[in-house]
């Protein structure tokens, strides 16, 4: 993959989910995104952003309220910009091995740190669409401190954008949506309130 | 374990010695108000009699009316200022090899313009310093006295590099070090030859500041220095050497011994204004260069939160002579105290990227031990720091 493309890179890392600084002069990556992260023998592991966070470099000194506007901050305070950071949590979801068999399951071994991070192509997010395991592993063992309908809502959606949206993205979503409803054991009002916010 | 209940009794004692100290100072304050102003009608008479009858104590030199304020003027913007702080991690005598690390902060501000700041910090391993016989001679013993003047020389060199990168073409400058300029603490390692050496090139790079044009100054925050009080003793016929005669309103009692410089200006002084300019007299100052022997002015801080302070200015003479020079660093100091909560900004700022903090000297000496055990050259921990290291139950 193209590196000047890397959002971030992985600052800590286990098999179930890693923590990645997201580079300043790249845009912060949504809630919900999926996220691949390659290894130097050509294998990948897949995850969803879970969690995102924006504070201090440094855990010595909070960020304080300064009555500036952006531009006096920038003028007078430009020190302040420097120790702002922007974290991602991921949680991981699938991998593909080096032969590039997909498997939604969770990787084997946990990315390196400082490994670089790259938005999915649409590509990739299609092939993880079915059979929607991930979705079973989302509902099953979400990231206990991340409510875990609104991160398959984010989920969701960004299968039906990777799959074209409103030209074509419906179909993947109706398929989606009913692995969704069996994971639920047809708690369809539980069903209802997600498939409610996706669109 | 601290038994509050047992310090009851020194608390007050404690006290009621801290009332009977402010109630004495609140008095010196008056009288030390009416000699500086009877010193401020004749200060020239007042500068040739400290010169006649030059006083053993460090006195004041007077460069203008002692009485004199000024109110701050606008900073300019834009304005570049850049500034260093140093730390270093002292060598110990329980580990071998001995050596010792310096880490200085380097910062560069482009304030009123949106460029991006410089925030770095340069570290420096002294294991065997290249400087001459006669610092090595004192290197052997390796005294915290030689690694903080190596640590402020430092500061001062990265200062000049600093201000050297971030200067742009036809906008102002000010290159803000923390704590003196005068390097009085130098004297003392008995070693006069290696005293020589460092402040030879300490006073080289006040040199290259004036031959640059880069105007220096440096804040020191509770100051306290006396030369002021000392002129005022003078004045007052308190010192050995009697004063010139002058007519001092008012009583001749307390006497202004004990006070320092930071109390006189705290009455003269309003939110933001500076003093008048003085010169040092430290004999350290005979080996300055002409033109980069130290003045220095008293600032009133103010503060959002709480009373703000009486801060204290250095800067080469150069610097003094030059009033614009002086307002320029008057108002930028000002701003940054204001910015940064009654202390400078870009200083606190450089503070924190100088500072070594536990985790990181931690990882420093891993990161030594284990290069050396890779080399085969093993490093020596004594046991008694191996023992200090891990404290055993």
């Amino acid at each position: 993959m193209d590196e000047s493309e890397a959002l971030g890179e992985v600052i800590e890392s286990s098999t179930r989910q890693f923590v990645a600084e997201v580079y300043e002069d790249a845009s912060a990556p949504a809630f919900g995104t999926w996220v691949q992260v390659p290894d130097a023998e050509g294998a990948d592991v897949y995850g969803l952003i879970s969690h995102v966070e924006t504070g201090s470099y440094d855990s010595n000194r909070q960020a304080v309220a300064l009555g500036l506007s952006a531009d006096e901050r920038a003028e007078e305070m430009p020190m302040v910009q420097e120790l702002i950071r922007t974290t991602v949590r991921v949680q991981l979801l699938a991998c593909r091995d080096r032969e590039g068999r997909l498997r939604q399951t969770l990787p084997p071994h946990p990315p390196d740190l400082h490994d670089f991070v790259y938005p999915c192509p649409d590509e990739a997010i299609q092939d993880l669409g079915t059979p929607a395991d991930v979705l079973r592993t989302l509902v099953n063992h979400p990231d206990p401190a991340v409510p875990a309908d609104d991160l398959l809502v984010a989920a969701l959606r960004s299968v039906y954008d990777a799959h074209g949206g409103e030209a074509g993205g419906r179909e993947a979503l109706v398929s989606a949506g009913r692995a969704l409803s069996r994971l639920l054991d047809d708690d369809h009002e539980r069903l209802q309130s997600i498939l409610r916010r996706v669109l | 374990m601290l038994n509050l209940h047992r310090l009851r009794d020194q608390l007050d004692t404690f006290e009621s010695h801290e009332a009977d100290t402010r109630e004495r100072r609140a008095r010196q304050q008056e009288r030390a108000e009416t000699v500086l102003a009877a010193c401020d009608r004749r200060w020239e008479a007042v500068q040739a009699a400290v010169e006649e009858a030059e006083p053993r104590r460090l006195v004041a030199a007077l460069r203008e009316p002692p009485a004199e304020t000024h109110g701050a003027p606008e900073r300019p913007s834009p304005i570049t200022v850049v500034a260093t702080d140093g730390s270093q991690i002292y060598p110990d005598r329980h580990v071998e090899p001995l050596f010792f690390l310096l880490n200085v902060s380097r910062v560069a501000v482009q304030y009123g313009t949106q460029e991006a700041p410089l925030l770095d910090a340069e570290p420096r391993l002294h294991f065997e310093d290249a400087l001459s016989d006669h610092v090595d001679e004192v290197l052997r013993s390796l005294t915290t006295e030689l690694v903080s003047a190596l640590r402020d020389e430092m500061e001062l060199e990265l200062l000049l590099r600093t201000a050297r990168e971030a200067q742009v073409e036809g906008r102002p400058l000010l290159a803000l070090a923390d704590g003196t300029l005068i390097r009085w603490m130098i004297r003392g390692m008995n070693n006069e030859a290696a005293e020589d050496a460092l402040i030879a090139r300490y006073t080289d790079y006040l040199q290259a500041f004036r031959a640059e044009a880069y105007p220096l100054g440096s804040y020191v925050s509770m100051p306290a220095t006396t030369e002021v009080v000392n002129l005022l003793r003078f004045v007052a016929g308190e010192l050995e050497t009697p004063g010139p005669a002058l007519d001092i309103e008012g009583p001749a009692a307390p006497v202004l011994d004990g006070l320092l410089d930071r109390h006189v200006f705290d009455t003269l002084l309003d939110d933001g204004e500076r003093s008048a300019t003085f010169g040092s007299t430290s004999h350290i100052q005979d080996a300055y260069p002409s033109g980069t022997e130290i003045c220095y002015f008293y600032l009133r801080v103010p503060s959002a939160v709480g009373e703000g302070e009486i801060g204290r200015v250095e800067v080469p003479r150069w610097v003094a002579d030059d009033p614009a020079l002086l307002d320029r660093i008057h108002a930028t100091v000002l701003r940054e105290c204001e910015k940064g909560d009654g202390y400078p900004l870009v200083l606190s700022e450089a503070h924190e990227r100088a500072v070594i903090r536990g985790p990181e000297r931690e990882g420093f000496f891993r990161l030594m031990e284990r290069r050396l055990r890779r080399a085969g050259l093993s490093s020596s921990n004594s046991r008694k720091r191996r023992s200090k290291q891990r404290p055993r139950v």
